[in-house]
């Protein structure tokens, strides 16, 4: 009886250990989302921290993004044009295009992009910040770190998402085209037809949503995990660490999440 | 310390090794900073301001530097002009020869403090009582 009591136990303990940090999450995302929508977000020091996010997130990535994008979308459209082709299924051509390339293929590649590059380095800095206690230099001068450090983050992840995921989409429908045209000898007007009526304003929708929310959650989760570094040197690596472990599990439940959604 | 710290808490503008600079600003954005957020200063004006402080302090040519290439007597003087960049500051000194530890003694803060005296209100050196002779004091106050 007590060794079943005891087990009890510790299965409790092992979940309120993954739900306590998880509420303590959505707690600080719901005070981060709200103060969005302050006023005194928008000054001069939090759109100039916007201004370079921008830059560092969307600008100097484009050269490997798009070379990614390239290459994937010569990937994707090779064997897609290939199995329509062979299957006699070219009347689907379209739906695979909207359906598959741009609402799911693209975000997922994007977000893992700017994952690896934005949010393991956002998480660095702030636990760096934390740690060298830069953090404490902003407080003392009243600057509120959600307005001038998180927000301008957060906006800019959700802002890239939008644009890189769009980016992506065109450059591999772009080279749909040029293969729509090789291997079925398609007119632009044709193809872009095709797409048109492929499109669905739910799924675009869904997506919008999907990246929105991919961009929030990729750069609130590495701050926040950022900030429960300690005064030491050593706990940065375990910060970025627990950091980009979350970030991955994120991406997972969104994407599920938006699969149920579209898919209901 | 902590006491006068949370009763000036509005106008407060600390220079202290516990408020660094921030590292991955240029000296002029840390000092812009403050103008920035509180008084949505446009960011050229401010960058104006702090670079013609910076120049009254010799300091001009750290203007791009980063905190880890500055020098102690250059640190000092950019904290002090970002703490004066408050609106009418008051200015707490903290143990300042922690920041610039190899002056004899405390003429070099009088003398910076004189240069930004259109700028702040107050000034105030919360130091050890074994530095007091230092500063040239003679009682026995600790602050």
């Amino acid at each position: 009886m007590g060794a079943m009591i005891t087990t009890i136990e510790n299965i409790g303990k092992a979940f309120l250990s993954k739900i306590l940090p998880l509420r303590g999450t959505l707690q600080f995302a719901t005070r981060v989302f709200l103060n969005i929508f302050d006023r005194r977000t928008y000054n001069s020091a939090s759109r100039m921290v916007f201004i370079h996010q921008f830059y560092f997130t969307s600008v100097q990535i484009l050269p490997l993004f798009l070379f990614v994008a390239v290459i994937f979308g010569s990937l994707i459209n090779g064997m897609a044009f290939q199995v329509v082709k062979n299957l006699g299924l070219s009347d689907y051509l379209g739906r695979l295009l909207m359906g598959f390339v741009v609402t799911e293929l693209s975000p997922f590649v994007t977000v893992l992009l700017i994952a690896l590059r934005s949010s393991s380095a956002i998480n660095s800095e702030i636990a760096v910040m934390k740690v060298s206690r830069e953090l404490n230099t902003l407080e003392s001068f009243r600057i509120d770190l959600i307005h001038y450090l998180f927000i301008p983050r957060i906006l800019n992840g959700m802002l890239s998402m939008v644009l890189l995921t769009s980016l992506f989409a065109l450059v591999v429908l772009s080279i749909g085209l040029l293969v729509s045209s090789l291997v079925f000898g398609t007119s632009v007007d044709a193809y872009i037809d095709t797409l048109l009526h492929s499109a669905d304003v739910l799924d675009i929708v869904i997506l919008l949503i999907k990246c929105a929310a991919f961009g929030f959650f990729i750069t609130l989760i590495p701050i926040r995990l950022g900030l429960n570094a300690s005064q030491e040197l050593t706990s940065i690596p375990v910060a970025v660490l627990n950091g980009m472990v979350k970030v991955f599990l994120a991406i997972v439940t969104i994407e599920a999440l938006s699969s149920i959604l579209r898919f209901i | 310390m902590e006491g006068f710290l949370a009763d000036h808490k509005s106008h407060l503008g600390l220079v202290s090794l516990e408020v660094p600079l921030i590292s991955n600003l240029p000296v002029w954005s840390n000092i812009a900073l403050i103008r920035q957020y509180h008084e949505n200063m446009p960011w050229e004006e401010a960058k104006t301001l702090a670079l013609d402080l910076l120049r009254r302090f010799g300091v001009a040519a750290t203007a791009e530097k980063r905190n880890p290439s500055l020098t102690a007597e250059e640190r000092f003087c950019i904290m002090l002009i970002r703490a004066a960049m408050v609106r009418d500051a008051v200015v707490v000194l903290d143990r300042p020869f922690r920041i610039f530890p190899d002056l004899p003694d405390g003429r070099f803060f009088m003398d910076s403090l004189r240069k930004v005296d259109d700028l702040i209100a107050e000034a105030h050196f919360f130091d050890y009582n074994w530095e007091k002779e230092r500063y040239g004091a003679t009682d026995d106050a600790e602050n």
